[in-house]
């Protein structure tokens, strides 16, 4: 944690949310949280609350909610991740029993672990907390664990009755928007939210991502611009401004936008991987690894280094260097065992494997990769989370088995699927199911049967890929083009764009010119 | 940044046009003991075949407008033919001392009519459901659950 001086981010709270930190009995002290001091012990009902019309906060300890508050203001306003888990772990810390400060930390962590035993705590102690903020806990946790239905139920009832608690409003949008996809509910919050007070910045950010990802991408720029002017000294407007401008293609501006952020703030490590990615994404793997290295340095948190990492070897599969790769990825593979982090194992197997030009090779790698999520190893995991990668082995296995003219080995993939889809209300799997669905209809050529489930999954660039060969085999050759140019057009560092967007580049371009060649004959 | 990690990432160029599915959630008023039924028995209650709960009390269904796109799905769904079929069976004078149909000009309005009457039964967008009405499961199955039958495009 960096020694940040409170009162400056009460400050820049109240230009964030328009709203006073909670906890104002007191000042809050220099520094860290754990140097507040508990000055008045009890139910330390959050009074300022009533009068601000946000979600009361209950702990029996100040310390624990002036650190809560402080974790909100560092990882929801001003998207201090590290910063703000700190605050969190110090909240519950200082009040084991503290049901809210739990449910927050399980549902920003990185730590798959952590997320889970938070969870539990939150679960635990749920009675001592107020019946608001048993919502808002219900919320929480319902995101996490499938219980979406009642999470939803408990989400709209908090909306409904604070209406002006502008926080609420922006994390429960910014879920709808990227987690959910229901994007016309997440934008009718944050648009009402800024017509309410049109400098609530946190809003501002998650609407132009929501317009970006909603395919609406011409409306995010302008947000961004008055983002990056509202705040002129704060990190994160460049640095969204940035990841727009990458996912918009345009790799010059991204790169600027996210130096501008670390000229601000030379720790803000989301800017480092920012610009690490868009290096990558550019083709310039020298600097991109050169870049992921600062910022593996510059997060304390061991998800998220071994996540960078990842990054990191995937530079070397991004410039066709398999061996390189290979050694890269069984390095960090040893690094996620020693950090007891099976689903990033799984995921590093998954990468080899989807890479390798050996598809029996590659599927001993997925092997391996369900292997790392075996029983014994389950305990540690929220359910969620396994079967999520579980999901995606299984539709990499059916990707690569169809690829391979391995249809029976595809076929098995989709058993296993198809059980799992029959259980599970997780979206990725749903759309992990639709997608090995559509890989064996292809293969065993049912065309119309293969696009139906396979633009299920049209975010994923394997889904893509094969969607693109249904509509050609099926004839439907401007439908092909059109998905083509989507996958093509895709600029994040997901392992399956790496894979699957260099070949759709390198054909759309082919195209254009076998047009170009045409026209001028 | 973004403030947690996409799970939909894609940014679409305007090279492909971009559908996003919602599940349609049957909601009764929260005092009624119903808490499944099956997707004939909803239709059974659609044409006023079903005019009475289990507990003696009057049917009444609140749905939103029959030619919104959401609505379409829901009508030729749960009466299996097309929607104008649907609406004729909606709109039939006859039913209105039977299983009265109250249109809603919102989500909103179904959450208020069907919250405020005991033997309402309404069907909304899933993300709009509230505490002031119960999600019943259809053929045993709830919104977001695999295979879910209003799961709508």
């Amino acid at each position: 944690m960096k020694n940040r001086n409170s009162l400056l981010l009460i400050a820049i709270a109240i230009l964030l949310t328009g709203t006073a930190a909670r906890g104002q009995d007191s000042a809050p002290s220099a520094g860290a949280p754990a140097q507040a001091s508990d000055q008045t012990p009890g139910q330390a009902s959050d009074h300022a609350s009533a009068a601000t019309g946000t979600i009361p906060v209950t702990t029996h300890s100040v310390t624990a909610q002036r650190a809560y508050e402080m974790g909100m203001v560092q990882r929801e306003d001003r998207l201090f991740v590290d910063e703000g888990l700190a605050f969190f772990r110090e909240a519950v810390k200082a009040d084991p029993e503290f049901a809210l400060g739990h449910a927050a930390l399980g549902y920003f962590t990185t730590d798959p672990k952590e997320e889970k035993q938070e969870i539990a705590f939150a679960e635990k102690f749920i009675g001592t907390a107020s019946p608001d903020e048993q919502l808002l806990i219900r919320w929480m946790n319902g995101t996490k664990n499938g219980d979406l239905v009642p999470a939803i139920s408990a989400m709209n009832d908090l909306l409904t009755k604070y209406p002006n608690d502008k926080r609420l409003g922006n994390m429960t949008a910014e879920w709808l928007c990227s987690n959910q996809g229901a994007f016309e509910h997440g934008e009718a919050i944050l648009v009402r939210l800024l017509k309410n007070d049109p400098r609530y910045f946190p809003a501002m950010n998650n609407l132009a991502y929501c317009y970006a990802m909603s395919g609406q991408p011409g409306l995010a720029p302008p947000l961004m611009t008055e983002y990056v002017a509202a705040l002129p000294n704060e990190p994160n407007p460049q640095d969204s401004y940035g990841e727009i401008m990458r996912m918009l293609g345009d790799y010059p501006a991204a790169l600027d936008h996210y130096r501008k952020a670390l000229q601000i703030n030379p720790n803000f490590n989301a800017s480092q991987v920012g610009l690490a990615t868009t290096y990558a994404l550019m083709g310039d793997q020298s600097k991109a690894r050169a870049q992921y290295l600062v910022a593996i340095k510059g997060t304390k948190e061991r998800p998220t280094q071994v996540n960078y990492r990842i990054l990191w070897a995937m530079t070397y599969y991004r410039e066709n260097k398999p061996i390189l790769a290979h050694q890269a990825f069984l390095k960090v593979d040893s690094e996620a065992h020693l950090a007891g982090l099976p689903i990033q194992e799984a995921e590093i197997h998954r990468t080899v494997a989807l890479f390798s030009p050996n598809p029996a090779v590659a599927l001993k790698d997925l092997d391996e990769a369900r292997e790392d999520l075996s029983e014994t190893r389950k305990a540690k995991l929220l359910s969620g989370d396994r079967d999520a990668e579980l999901a995606s082995i299984l539709q990499t296995r059916a990707f690569i088995a169809v690829s391979a003219g391995k249809t029976d080995v595809a076929e098995a993939a989709l058993t296993l699927l198809t059980e799992m889809a029959q259980t599970s209300r997780s979206i990725p799997v749903q759309n992990s199911y639709h997608s090995a669905n559509g890989a064996v209809l292809l293969a065993q050529g049912d065309y119309a049967g293969a696009i139906m489930e396979l633009q299920e999954d049209a975010q994923n660039p394997l889904s893509l890929r094969l969607l693109e060969e249904a509509q050609t085999k099926a004839g439907q050759s401007a439908d092909a083009h059109k998905t083509l140019a989507t996958l093509a057009a895709i600029s994040d560092e997901r392992v399956e764009t790496a894979f699957a967007t260099p070949s759709a580049r390198a054909a759309l371009k082919n195209d254009t010119t076998q047009t170009a060649q045409g026209g001028a004959h | 940044m973004r403030n947690r990690l996409l799970i939909f990432c894609l940014l679409v160029l305007g090279v492909a046009s971009v559908t996003f599915a919602t599940d349609f959630a049957v909601v009764v008023n929260p005092s009624n003991p119903a808490r499944a039924m099956t997707l004939a028995d909803l239709g059974k209650i659609f044409r006023a075949k079903t005019t009475v709960w289990a507990s003696g009390r009057n049917i009444t269904i609140v749905l939103r407008d029959p030619s919104s796109p959401g609505m379409k799905f829901v009508i030729e769904k749960v009466l299996g033919g097309t929607v104008d079929e649907g609406k004729t069976i909606l709109n039939d004078p006859s039913r209105k001392t039977t299983v009265p149909v109250v249109f809603a000009g919102s989500d909103e309005e179904v959450l208020k009519l069907v919250g405020g009457n005991a033997g309402a039964i309404g069907v909304i967008d899933v993300y709009n459901i509230t505490g002031d009405v119960k999600v019943v499961k259809i053929d045993e199955k709830q919104p977001f659950d695999p295979g879910y039958v209003l799961k709508g495009h």
